[in-house]
């Protein structure tokens, strides 16, 4: 039992966390369904018919648009599709933390000593997941109800206790893939990026899949793929039986196979060790690296490869968003209503949708980036880096503008190259973009990295325990503004507040108070640490 | 003589008397000093807030003349500082953590840091999570060795380290002292700062109990010794050689502290039969007790 309880206490945050999250998302949609939808039958029927058109475009991010004139069915398309993507990346972060991320900390290595045989160790730990993500899930989905019930709809009770037992089973189902990759992957950073790489790339075979690609046995075995089968909030649509058990079967296999490669492999070490046991050349020498002494660069050279891999992802994400352009655009301007909605909003030429759509959502994305560089420098101070770093003759101050810095040149250069990739695939669909705001909406990005910089930085500086959680918030709390203040017709204060209103659309529009106050709030941010860490304890 | 550490009731106080309290200290120039305590006694706190890491509660430090918090980073290019808990490098090469420390200094010479990684034989191209903890602790060791600093603040330096490489470290501490560095160097192991060290500190409990020459330490040296006899009867003799406190019989075996020159045991035991006799090094806990035990007396 006291295995157990560590095994649950160690998800105490994540699971209110996602919650949170999960709740967040389901309430404001199925609140704003009766805003968007109307309340007559037949603007409803309006309202599905525009959105399953609309729906049609965005395969690639949410599910098929069915009864879009229902709430079940707009929930099903715009709620759950992308929480079970955001459920599913939460269980690789558990999976790899269970699988490696003890390990690191030599918590596994006490717990074998102690007695405790392997199998149990990772099977107490996937216990312990499952009962939290059974709880964050119904939350979501009790929260979900409540927010229907209070705006006059209603969900039924039946469907909404399937969609939480479908939806575990995928969530369960990417836990494992998550341990089995820990297996393999030495580090726990390197295992918990492979392994949301991986459940990315299944979301998006899927997608593939639905828009008609061929992929083979894949689709048959793709956790979303089953998990799509199912769709009890549907009229008609019910639970897929067989898939559903494959969902559980799956995660099942899956975690027998990560506890059979556990009793397989070294503590501390991959299952397979590559490169034949070769090592480097002993050396009793410093490294002839002449980045490793230059300020700031030396944060970055550190940072490599994750840096490469952000560059490679985030380009690659902007290609396949890029290349969708014209299809989308033109498809969405085909609809009527559609089109006099986006005229309003001053949306109409080719520039302006690249704006919406590369422009809306890199800065959320790079935002993931800001708060897991707050995670190490938060991680630097209670692994005891940080104070290696000040022993070493660095005050201060300079540790937290060097941090900032850092952080700013990594996202010069992934916003760089994925905007170069934007401009490049959207020339080749004959979509030409103006050059000089290209290169302002990507320096702009900057502006909004700087402000996620600050804010983290004053956490880390005060709490550095708690500084992701709260860095986190402001990012989904600057996402729900973003995404509902317009809908629920907020005063446009409430949407200023969000980080990502604030960065705007610059590829179509100048706003110049918007970037200031991202600036603003930067300095201030950093200004805030400056002085918390001139004040307190380092490692505390 | 220049004093190198001088701390004026320099307190910091974690509540539940967890911390240190109006540590008044000095350390001159030049000398190797030790800083004896058991663990959880403020050592390590001390060490924090020398460094710069902690803030003093009340009271202050100096270094060189200049303010601990202060003058803080001012100092850390004159002090080599051994941590008390290794940091966590991860993935990193020892080669490339030497280089960024050392470039964040400034003033470490490729040819030193080559010198003393072979004289600790700690092989730099191999990445920190793959070293052992000796071969972390030698890390830290080169690190605070290399740039040759006017100071070294040391905190347990020898822990992980087996005894062919603690004989190094001591040939280092030696060396570092012939170029007129100053060493303060905490420690829970009496023999090791026997070794190295001219004067000692003792803190227990949050406070310093005493410090001086390291000659004084010789007073409290004792050794914790069970002797068992053939013959129960010979247990209250061998029990009553003077030097032996805390002293129990129990059937044939007497066990307790002995101080002083082991000649008057030696004597006494000749008289007897012995099946065995076991002596170690006691903890430093041990030591306190019986020490301040003949003290009260």
């Amino acid at each position: 039992m006291t295995l157990l309880r560590l095994a649950l206490r160690s998800h105490r945050t994540s699971v209110v966390v996602m919650a949170v999250i999960g709740a967040l998302g389901g309430a404001l949609n199925a609140a704003a369904f009766v805003q968007l939808a109307g309340t007559t039958a037949a603007e409803r029927a309006a309202f599905g018919r525009e959105m399953e058109l609309l729906g049609k475009q965005l395969a690639y991010l949410l599910p098929d648009p069915v009864q879009l004139d229902t709430l079940g069915g707009y929930l099903t398309w715009r709620a759950f599709g992308l929480l079970s993507l955001v459920f599913s990346i939460w269980a690789i972060l558990a999976s790899t933390g269970a699988g490696r991320g003890d390990e690191e900390k030599g918590i596994t290595e006490q717990w074998l000593a102690a007695g405790v045989s392997r199998a149990r160790w990772l099977l107490t730990r996937s216990v312990g997941f499952v009962t939290a993500a059974a709880a964050a899930l119904g939350v979501t989905f009790a929260a979900t109800a409540a927010a229907a019930a209070g705006s006059g709809e209603s969900l039924a009770l039946d469907a909404t206790v399937l969609e939480t037992i479908v939806t575990l089973g995928l969530v369960l189902s990417t836990f494992g893939v998550g341990l089995v990759v820990a297996q393999l992957v030495v580090t726990r950073r390197s295992s918990g990026a492979i392994g949301a790489v991986l459940v990315i790339a299944l979301y998006e075979l899927h997608a593939a899949a639905r828009a008609g690609m061929d992929v083979g046995v894949l689709e048959e075995v793709n956790p979303f793929a089953l998990y799509a089968r199912s769709a009890p909030f549907l009229a008609g649509g019910g639970v897929d039986a067989a898939a559903t058990v494959a969902l559980y079967a799956i995660a099942a296999a899956l975690v027998g196979l990560a506890a059979l490669a556990f009793t397989r492999r070294d503590i501390g070490a991959a299952l397979v060790r590559l490169g034949n046991g070769r090592t480097a050349r002993a050396s009793s020498r410093p490294s002839g690296d002449p980045l490793l002494r230059a300020p700031v660069l030396a944060l970055v050279d550190q940072q490599r490869w994750g840096l490469a891999g952000w560059t490679v992802a985030f380009a690659a994400f902007a290609w396949f968003l890029a290349s969708l352009a014209r299809t989308i655009v033109d498809s969405m301007l085909a609809i009527p209503t559609l089109a006099v909605y986006f005229e309003r909003l001053g949306v109409t030429a080719y520039t302006d949708f690249v704006g919406v759509l590369w422009f809306g959502t890199g800065p959320f994305v790079l935002s993931g980036l800001a708060v897991t560089q707050a995670s190490g420098w938060a991680a630097d101070d209670a692994e005891g880096r940080l104070e290696a770093q000040l022993a070493s003759g660095a005050s201060r101050p300079r540790v937290v503008l060097e941090r900032v810095a850092a952080l700013l040149v990594i996202t010069a250069v992934v916003a760089a190259v994925s905007s170069l990739v934007v401009f490049v695939t959207t020339d080749a669909l004959g979509i030409t973009l103006p050059g000089d705001r290209m290169v302002l909406a990507t320096v702009l990005e900057l502006a909004v990295i700087f402000a996620f910089a600050g804010i983290g930085s004053a956490l880390v500086g005060w709490a550095p325990r708690a500084a992701v959680l709260g860095l986190g918030t402001v990012a989904v709390v600057s996402y729900f503004l973003q995404q509902f203040s317009a809908i629920f017709a907020w005063p446009e204060w409430v949407g200023r507040l969000s980080i990502y209103q604030l960065y705007g659309t610059p590829l179509s529009k100048d706003d110049w108070i918007g970037p200031a106050t991202l600036v603003a709030v930067g300095v201030a941010g950093t200004a805030v640490a400056l002085l918390t860490m001139r004040r307190r304890d380092v490692g505390t | 003589m220049t004093t190198a550490i001088e701390t004026s009731g320099l307190t910091k106080d974690y509540g539940s008397g967890r911390g240190i309290f109006d540590l008044d200290l000095t350390v001159n120039e030049g000398e190797v000093f030790g800083y004896l305590g058991p663990n959880g006694a403020g050592k390590t706190t001390t060490i924090r807030l020398l460094m710069g890491m902690s803030r003093a509660t009340r009271g202050a430090g100096t270094i060189f003349g200049l303010d601990t918090e202060r003058d803080a980073v001012a100092l850390k290019r004159r002090i080599g500082y051994v941590p008390g808990e290794l940091p966590a490098f991860g993935g990193w090469r020892g080669s490339e953590i030497v280089a960024y420390l050392g470039g964040l200094r400034g003033d470490v010479s490729e040819a030193e840091v080559d010198a003393v990684a072979k004289r600790l034989d700690l092989d730099l191209s191999r990445r920190y999570r793959e070293y052992s903890h000796g071969n972390k602790q030698k890390l830290a060791l080169l690190l605070a060795f290399a740039p040759r600093p006017a100071l070294l603040i040391l905190d347990e330096p020898t822990s992980g380290l087996d005894p062919l490489h603690q004989q190094e470290f001591y040939g280092l501490v030696r060396d570092a002292r012939a170029r007129g560095a100053t060493i303060f160097v905490s420690s829970h192991v009496l023999s090791e700062v026997e070794q190295i060290c001219d004067r000692v500190g003792i803190v227990r409990e949050g406070r310093l109990v005493t410090a001086g020459p390291i000659g004084e330490l010789l007073g409290m040296r004792a050794h914790r010794v069970v002797i068992e006899l053939a013959d129960a009867a010979g247990g209250a003799r061998v029990a009553a050689v003077p030097g032996f406190e805390q002293v129990s019989v129990d059937d044939n075996i007497v066990s307790g502290m002995y101080r002083g020159s082991f000649d008057p045991l030696l004597a006494a035991l000749s008289r007897e039969k012995v099946l065995s006799i076991v002596s170690r090094e006691p903890s430093l806990e041990e030591i306190f007790l019986s020490y301040y035990a003949v003290r009260e007396r």
